[in-house]
């Protein structure tokens, strides 16, 4: 599927089949929450995102309303994916919200933040996928960090 | 159009300092090969040292060539070792040694160490000159060095052993001239390597493009403002590089003619290029950006409307600890 910004020209692109795995990954941890990293590309004029992979972390904590993950025992998936044509790369994370909707808590917009400014990291423009969930109901929720501000991409 | 301004601002952008990072990466590799090199030769190898770009001082940032010269003793390869044994075993050495993190390279004079692409894009690459001295022990006193030409350079043949080099006084020579006319020479050395880089395989060698300008301030008034002084050395270039009788002797060894390093061809179109880059600007001066581009790393920029990184490739390992609520 394609989705864009409103206001800003950019889009990102992915596998509604991708999203449906990533989500089902995610509720077999309920109640908790979970996630991962997302991996992708941009075009050559760097217009459009690609969504392509997850790496799942080695190591994390969570609770119903918690995620926390380190990047140990990872790095090398993310020296492979770059070694892949067309190269990919770390270009933003994902989690669940169990029982809840797909809008980013606090936390996850100083997270973000946090990701931006890493010196490790190469990107300026994170993005960020939340797929909020119940029993009968899957939502999710794309956002990205452009300057200091996050923008929800729409179908 | 301010070309001036321009030009300072190609320097500026192009400065060491500025990727002090990859600068640090070139530094610890070279570190790993010396200490490598001196493992596997102990007794039979003097130590080992940079004298590529960084070194001389004169360096640009787009792409640092490493010279690392690996003077070995006369009999390190046995009494009737000859420099292609010494070479190949070198590179025999060095491929085993690095072949799973780097392409290992037989060159001209030196066995190149291309290491793969790393977590941010960079590539490092030491280039390993093995050399020997004339007579054994004799090189701490005179520094002479014989080095092996792998394949065909310029007028010397392939399989040919007979350059020879003090390869110290070569560096003193350009570091002491460099440093003290820091203002012209290294300015218009930067420059001319920083067009040099915009070309693929281009024949003139750095230290050619190093002497040549030095022999230029030598042999002329070269004054006025930056853009002057270039166009001064460009025409020099231009007009004497195809002469027979020029002459670009080596300050470590004057039997060393590095002009002999270009074919006749090479040299016409060198002093083509030059031609058609002051004819050009000549036109329009907007045309010195094509011919000496600033640095785009390092331009910056505040683009909200392309997805944008940080100027360093797009390789990124992720925070440590991300906490999501
Ligand atoms: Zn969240």
């Amino acid at each position: 599927m394609k989705l864009r910004l409103k206001d800003i020209a950019l889009e990102l692109q992915v596998e509604e089949r991708f999203i449906n795995e990533l989500a089902r990954i995610g509720k077999a941890h309920y109640p908790n929450e979970y996630g991962g990293f997302l991996i992708g590309y941009y075009s050559d004029d760097k217009k459009i995102l690609t969504i392509t992979d997850t790496i799942l972390p080695k190591k994390y904590n969570a609770t119903p309303s918690l995620f926390m993950r380190d990047n140990i025992g990872v790095k090398q998936h993310f020296k492979n994916f770059y070694k892949e044509k067309p190269k990919k790369y770390y270009v933003g994370e994902w989690h669940t919200h169990p029982n809840n909707k797909a809008i980013p808590s606090i936390t996850d917009i100083k997270a973000i933040n946090s990701i931006r400014n890493d010196k490790d990291v190469a990107i300026l423009n994170p993005v960020l996928l939340i797929i909020g969930y119940t029993d009968n109901h899957t939502e999710i929720g794309f956002y990205v960090l452009i300057k200091d501000k996050i923008y929800k991409y729409e179908n | 159009m301010d070309k001036n301004k321009h030009l300072e601002s190609v320097i500026k952008t192009h400065q060491i300092a500025k990727e002090e990072q990859l600068l640090n990466k070139h530094r610890d590799k070279s570190k790993d090969v010396k200490e490598s090199l001196e493992k596997e030769y102990g007794s039979n190898i003097y130590s080992p040292f940079n004298s590529g770009s960084y070194a001389k001082n004169t360096a640009i940032n787009t792409k640092f060539d490493f010279d690392m010269i690996a003077p070995f003793k006369k009999n390190a390869f046995g009494s009737n070792g000859t420099l292609k044994d010494m070479y190949n075993n070198v590179y025999d050495f060095l491929y085993e040694k690095y072949k799973d993190e780097a392409n290992v390279i037989k060159q001209k004079v030196s066995i190149g160490i291309e290491f793969f692409r790393d977590e941010e894009g960079d590539i490092v690459k030491i280039d390993v000159v093995p050399g020997r001295e004339l007579n054994q022990d004799k090189y701490p006193d005179d520094e002479n060095l014989n080095l092996y030409v792998y394949y065909k350079y310029g007028n010397y043949d392939a399989g040919s052993e007979r350059i020879k080099t003090n390869v110290k006084a070569q560096i003193n020579n350009i570091k002491d001239r460099a440093t003290n006319e820091k203002d012209s020479i290294r300015k218009i050395i930067r420059l001319l390597k920083v067009w040099k880089g915009t070309k693929l395989n281009y024949p003139t060698k750095s230290f050619l493009l190093e002497l040549i300008t030095i022999k230029a301030f030598d042999n002329n008034d070269i004054t006025g403002s930056l853009w002057d002084k270039l166009e001064a050395v460009m025409e020099y270039i231009r007009d004497e590089v195809t002469k027979e009788n020029f002459t670009l002797k080596d300050p470590g060894n004057s039997s060393n003619d590095l002009i002999d390093t270009l074919t006749t061809s090479e040299r016409q179109n060198f002093s083509n290029d030059m031609d058609n880059i002051i004819n050009r600007i000549e036109d329009n001066d907007e045309n010195i950006k094509t011919y000496f581009p600033e640095n785009e790393k390092f331009i910056e920029e505040d683009n909200d409307d392309t997805y944008g990184d940080k100027g360093a490739g797009l390789f990124s390992i992720p925070p440590k600890n991300e906490r999501f609520g």
